[in-house]
């Protein structure tokens, strides 16, 4: 027993002092649980601050106080007005339209003029969305129908009662009400009565609310949604364009992190001493190793792409050009964060150590695994300093809505960017490190 | 062939290099003899262009070298301490991309590589990946691609590190081989059998200070005893101990005590006291001094013990 127990001792003394797999232990699990909480809902949030546009052609009360339910969600955050600064001209459905196809928003509510009509009675709205991420686009359309069917029944009952009973009078109104309400009690059940005096206050009739089935279905009778798919509607596999591109990147980065963290072999190998005497110089080895590592990204996306082509049908043709640029500038960005990795990290298991940890969480939070929407905001804004993020939004843009060069150079752009300054540090890092000695 | 002057080299408040200075003729094989840590490494490191002197300047053909400057480069082979492979390469596939680097394409890479192979003695493993090669093995390979391009200046640092006798042989061999054609050689070494072998030169370096520079015989001659006496250890010679003593320094080791005469010794006047001592002259052994008394007789220990 003494010589299990002086091993043991051996075994936490060594443990505790290898950072790397210090960190891989408990700080990595400790920030993935933290991000899947949230993303499940363990912390009792939900998503928050999914852009919703909304855009009223009416003059209806009720569509304003459906815009301020919905400001009172925390899920949403909600676009009235084009520059969203004071003064700004209202959203048309038209502007809504363009950002969405565009990929700067995601989801719109329309009033349309017909909103409410005096040719019957009922809501009509229209939910314009860009399903880029499926998971998302069922989660706000149901967190849009509660918000609606929770808050807009009271509104557009009570404006209908005011606009009624100035139209045809009180006594006229009150007649009416009473028929309504028998023939409320009649179809869906409850007391008249009742109904009658929650019809005359502007409240859903109490047995017609939406806990019970007939309530709900008596809301949904009152309440047309009319749901558009704005963008990615002609994609054929649409899960699958969605999913492949977060996967590959996540995929990507771990093989080109390897990649790069070669170098600690080599230089363990005395490879760098044989390779430096002869006329080669540090930056050559150090191009040497990007230009790979960029060329087997492009593979192993091509691949992947391939893959999926063939197996669920994704469409790599038909904007082929584009997912070229994307995929060369994801594994840009991709062999710069391997090569930054090499250039910090003291050793190859820190390196090794390090870039696990770093992959996992950008993967989680830049969107390969979920919605960025479903994180709390503060990640949400830190999702768009990673890599993942904006390569998903390149493939997004290139095999969802087919976007053209143009409407890519921005994301291009930041890659291309991220790519150009991390490699810059990394290379001054080389020179002045001890990589090359 | 190569100067350097005054060569200087730290590592923060550690002295690699200290004002080493001397020169090389062409085709010189020169011998950095010295322990662990001594600075021979730094050293090499310093003429392949590896790093930076901190002071002092390095001249190759007259020329100052620039480490910077590639073309200067190609004048060097170096062989570094390490196994320098590619190990999921084969010995042909590094030898060509060693020589492509180098410059060399077509049919000289060609027969270049061809006759690297057949120095290695790894005709027969050519395709073999180097991961599944002897120690002995790798050893002559990661020589024969420092020398593809026939550098003019050798620079083999330690190259024998953990090789077996035999290979070892066949290394020396293929050295011998190299400077016989005309090649100019600087050898690292700990061990003092190599310099002694190979080395028409020897420098004894030690904490980064350049102690002593010469052939072997002027090494030697710069000791205060120009023989040793090598004195069987036994129970009889045990006895004896401060008899041996009247006559010089006795250093004992596991198998003998070792006398250095003192200056003005003469042997006949050593023996007739032996005699007297009863002890028969076949536990006697006159030999010549070594490196290692060199280097004792410099630092003040031992090589092997530095």
């Amino acid at each position: 027993m003494r010589t299990i127990l002086i091993l043991v001792g051996s075994e936490f003394r060594r443990f505790l002092r290898d950072k790397t797999g210090l960190s891989l232990t408990f700080l990595v699990p400790v920030v993935l649980i933290y991000i899947f909480g949230h993303v499940f809902g363990v912390s009792g949030d939900g998503p928050a601050g999914i852009p919703l546009a909304a855009v009223s052609e009416t003059g209806a009360p009720v569509a304003g106080a459906i815009t301020d339910a919905l400001r009172r969600e925390k899920t949403f955050k909600v676009i009235t007005t084009g520059e969203q600064a004071k003064g700004a001209k209202p959203l048309t459905e038209m502007q809504v339209r363009e950002l969405m196809r565009a990929g700067s928003l995601r989801f719109a509510l329309i009033f349309p003029p017909d909103t409410q009509s005096d040719a019957r009675f009922g809501l009509k709205v229209k939910f314009l969305n860009n399903p880029r991420n499926e998971i998302e686009t069922q989660t706000v359309r149901g967190l849009l129908e509660k918000t609606i069917f929770t808050s807009a029944p009271q509104a557009f009952l009570a404006s209908l009662q005011k606009r009624a009973a100035n139209s045809i009078g009180q006594a006229n109104l009150d007649q009416f009400n009473r028929s309504l309400a028998e023939s409320i009690a009649k179809a869906f059940g409850g007391e008249a009565d009742q109904i009658y005096a929650q019809l005359r206050s502007g409240a859903i009739p109490s047995g017609a609310s939406a806990g019970s089935p007939a309530g709900a279905s008596f809301i949904e009778s009152l309440i047309k949604i009319d749901a558009e798919q704005v963008s990615g509607a002609q994609v054929k596999s649409p899960m699958a364009t969605r999913s492949v591109g977060g996967w590959a990147m996540m995929f990507l980065l771990f093989s080109l992190s390897a990649a790069a963290t070669s170098l600690f072999d080599e230089k363990k190998a005395g490879l760098f001493q044989r390779l430096l005497s002869a006329p080669v110089r540090r930056t050559q080895i150090l191009w040497s190793k990007y230009l790979f590592g960029t060329l087997v990204g492009l593979v192993q996306l091509g691949t992947l792409f391939l893959a999926g082509h063939l197996l669920f049908g994704i469409d790599i043709t038909s904007n082929f050009g584009n997912l070229f640029l994307i995929c060369l500038a994801a594994s840009t960005a991709c062999v710069a964060f391997g090569m930054l990795l090499a250039a910090v990290a003291p050793t190859s298991a820190a390196a090794s150590g390090l870039g696990t940890f770093l992959i996992l969480t950008m993967s989680a939070i830049g969107g390969a695994w979920f919605p960025t929407s479903f994180m709390p905001e503060f990640i949400q804004h830190l999702s768009k300093l990673t890599i993942v993020y904006w390569s998903i939004e390149g493939f997004i843009q290139v095999l969802w809505a087919n976007c053209t060069t143009r409407e890519l150079l921005p994301t291009l752009g930041i890659l291309f960017g991220i790519a150009a300054v991390v490699n810059a540090f990394s290379i001054w890092r080389f020179n002045h490190g001890h990589i090359f000695d | 062939m190569l100067t350097v002057r005054d060569l200087t080299k730290h590592y923060g408040p550690l002295v690699a290099l200290a004002d080493v200075s001397f020169s090389l003729q062409p085709g010189e094989f020169f011998g950095l003899l010295g322990p662990n840590g001594a600075g021979k490494t730094t050293f090499m490191s310093l003429i392949a262009g590896l790093r930076s002197a901190d002071s002092g300047e390095i001249l190759l053909q007259g020329e100052r070298f620039h480490p910077e400057q590639i073309k200067q480069r190609t004048r060097i082979g170096y062989v570094p301490q390490d196994l320098a492979l590619y190990a999921d390469l084969t010995a042909e596939e590094n030898l060509r991309l060693f020589g492509r680097l180098y410059g060399l394409s077509g049919s000289l890479l060609r027969e270049r590589v061809a006759e690297g192979l057949r120095a290695a003695q790894l005709e027969t493993r050519r395709h073999d990946q180097v991961k599944i090669y002897s120690g002995g093995m790798r050893r002559r390979l990661n020589i024969v691609a420092a020398v593809l391009h026939r550098p003019q200046l050798l620079l083999c640092d330690e190259p024998t590190v953990g090789v077996d006798p035999q290979s070892r042989n066949a290394i020396f061999e293929f050295v011998e081989k190299l400077h016989a054609e005309g090649t100019t050689i600087v050898y690292s070494t700990h061990y003092m059998e190599e310099a002694t072998r190979l080395c028409s030169r020897i420098g004894i370096i030690d904490h980064g200070k350049l102690l002593a520079l010469g052939t072997l015989d002027e090494l030697l001659d710069q000791l205060p005893f120009a023989e040793q006496i090598r004195i069987a250890r036994n129970d009889a010679t045990a006895a004896q101990v401060a008899a041996f003593s009247e006559f010089g320094n006795v250093v004992a080791t596991d198998e003998a005590y070792v006398l250095r005469p003192r200056t003005g010794l003469h042997l006949s006047e050593f023996f007739a006291a032996m005699e007297r001592h009863a002890l028969p002259y076949r536990y006697f052994t006159v030999t010549r001094p070594t490196l290692e008394n060199v280097f004792l007789h410099r630092t003040g220990k031992s090589l092997r013990d530095a």
